[in-house]
C-alpha cells in the first residue's frame, strides 16, 4: 500500500508540506478569530482594572486549574497519538486518540459544572447577574467576556472531540501508515491550538488578582 | 519512502511535566502579592507554555521554515490587532 499523490504535486512529501502549510494558515485565522476577544479583554480591563481584579476572584480557581491540567494532559496524549501513527502502531494510536477524546469530554464536563456554579452565584449576565457597587458594571463586563471566550473555546473543544472521534474510526479502518498520517497530524495541530488558547485564557480569567 | 523525524516518547512526557510544573508555578505565584509583577509573571509563563506546545507538540522545532513563518504570522497580526488598539486605549484612561 502506498500513498496516493494528487497530480498537482511532485511527490508525497510536497503534498504533505502543502497540507501542513494550509493548516497553519487556517490556524492563523483562528488566532485572529479569538484575537478579537482578547483585544476586547485588554481594552475592557484597562477601562476598569479594579473590577477585573474583583471579578476574577469570583471565578472557580479549583475547577479552572484542574481543567488546565486536563487539557495539557490531553495535548500530551494527542502528541503521542500522532507519534504512534508515524511509527505505524495502530493499536497505540487508537488508545491515545481515545484517551484524548475522553479527556476532552472531561474538560467540557468540568467546564459546564463550573457554568452551573457560576449561574448559582448570579454571575451570568443577561440571565441572572446580581452585583451592586461602584464596579458592578465592570464586573458584568468581565463576565460577558468570560462566557464569550470560554464559550467559543468550548465550541472549539466540541469540534476537536468530533474530529478526534472521526480519526479513531479512520485509524481502526487502517487508513493511516508511516507514509501517510496527514489527517492525524492536522487534527493534532488543531487540538494543540485550542490548548494554547486555553493556556492564555487561564491566567487572564482566573489569576488576575488572587494575592 | 520519506523519513520523518519521530521524537522519543520520553521527550513528550518531559514537555508535559514542564507544562504541569509551569501551571503549578503560575498558580502558586498568583497568591504571592507582587503587584503588577503578578500579571507579568502569569503572562510570561503562558507564553512559555504556548511555545513549548508549539515547538514540541506542534513540531515547529523540526518544521520547514515556511511553516514557522505561517505560524509566526498569526501571532504577528494578533500583536498588530492588540498593539494598535492600545495606542488608542492607553491614552484614553
Amino acid at each position: 500500500m502506498s500513498v496516493i499523490v494528487a497530480r498537482q504535486f511532485d511527490d508525497a512529501e510536497q503534498q504533505r508540506n502543502a497540507s501542513d502549510l494550509g493548516m497553519w494558515v487556517f490556524l492563523a485565522t483562528e488566532i485572529l478569530f479569538f484575537g478579537g476577544l482578547f483585544a476586547a479583554y485588554v481594552a475592557t480591563r484597562l477601562h476598569d482594572p479594579q473590577a477585573f481584579a474583583m471579578a476574577s476572584r469570583l471565578t472557580n480557581i479549583t475547577l479552572g486549574s484542574i481543567n488546565t491540567g486536563v487539557l495539557l494532559t490531553s495535548s500530551l496524549t494527542m502528541a503521542l497519538a500522532v507519534r504512534a501513527t508515524k511509527l505505524g502502531s495502530r493499536r497505540a494510536a487508537t488508545a491515545f486518540l481515545s484517551t484524548t477524546a475522553v479527556l476532552g469530554v472531561a474538560f467540557l464536563a468540568i467546564k459546564f459544572t463550573e457554568y452551573a456554579l457560576d449561574y448559582r452565584g448570579h454571575l451570568v449576565p443577561v440571565l441572572d447577574f446580581a452585583h451592586s457597587g461602584p464596579h458592578a458594571g465592570g464586573i458584568e463586563n468581565f463576565f460577558y467576556l468570560y462566557f464569550l471566550m470560554t464559550g467559543l473555546h468550548s465550541l472549539h473543544m466540541i469540534i476537536g472531540i468530533v474530529v478526534v472521534a472521526v480519526l479513531v474510526g479512520m485509524n481502526r479502518r487502517g487508513d493511516f501508515m508511516p507514509e501517510y498520517f496527514t489527517p492525524v497530524e492536522l487534527g493534532g495541530l488543531y487540538w494543540h491550538l485550542v490548548d494554547i488558547v486555553w493556556i492564555f485564557l487561564y491566567p487572564l480569567l482566573y489569576l488576575v488578582s488572587r494575592a | 519512502m520519506i523519513s520523518h523525524p519521530v521524537p522519543a516518547a520520553a521527550t513528550y512526557v518531559l514537555v508535559w511535566a514542564a507544562l504541569i510544573g509551569l501551571l503549578l508555578v503560575t498558580l502558586g505565584s498568583a497568591y504571592v502579592p507582587l503587584g503588577w509583577l503578578n500579571s507579568a509573571i502569569n503572562l510570561a509563563i503562558a507564553v512559555l507554555k504556548a511555545l513549548l506546545v508549539a515547538f514540541f507538540f506542534m513540531h515547529l522545532r523540526s518544521a520547514h521554515y515556511m511553516l514557522r513563518i505561517a505560524a509566526a504570522a498569526g501571532f504577528f497580526w494578533l500583536a498588530i490587532l492588540i498593539g494598535l488598539s492600545l495606542t488608542d486605549f492607553m491614552v484614553r484612561y
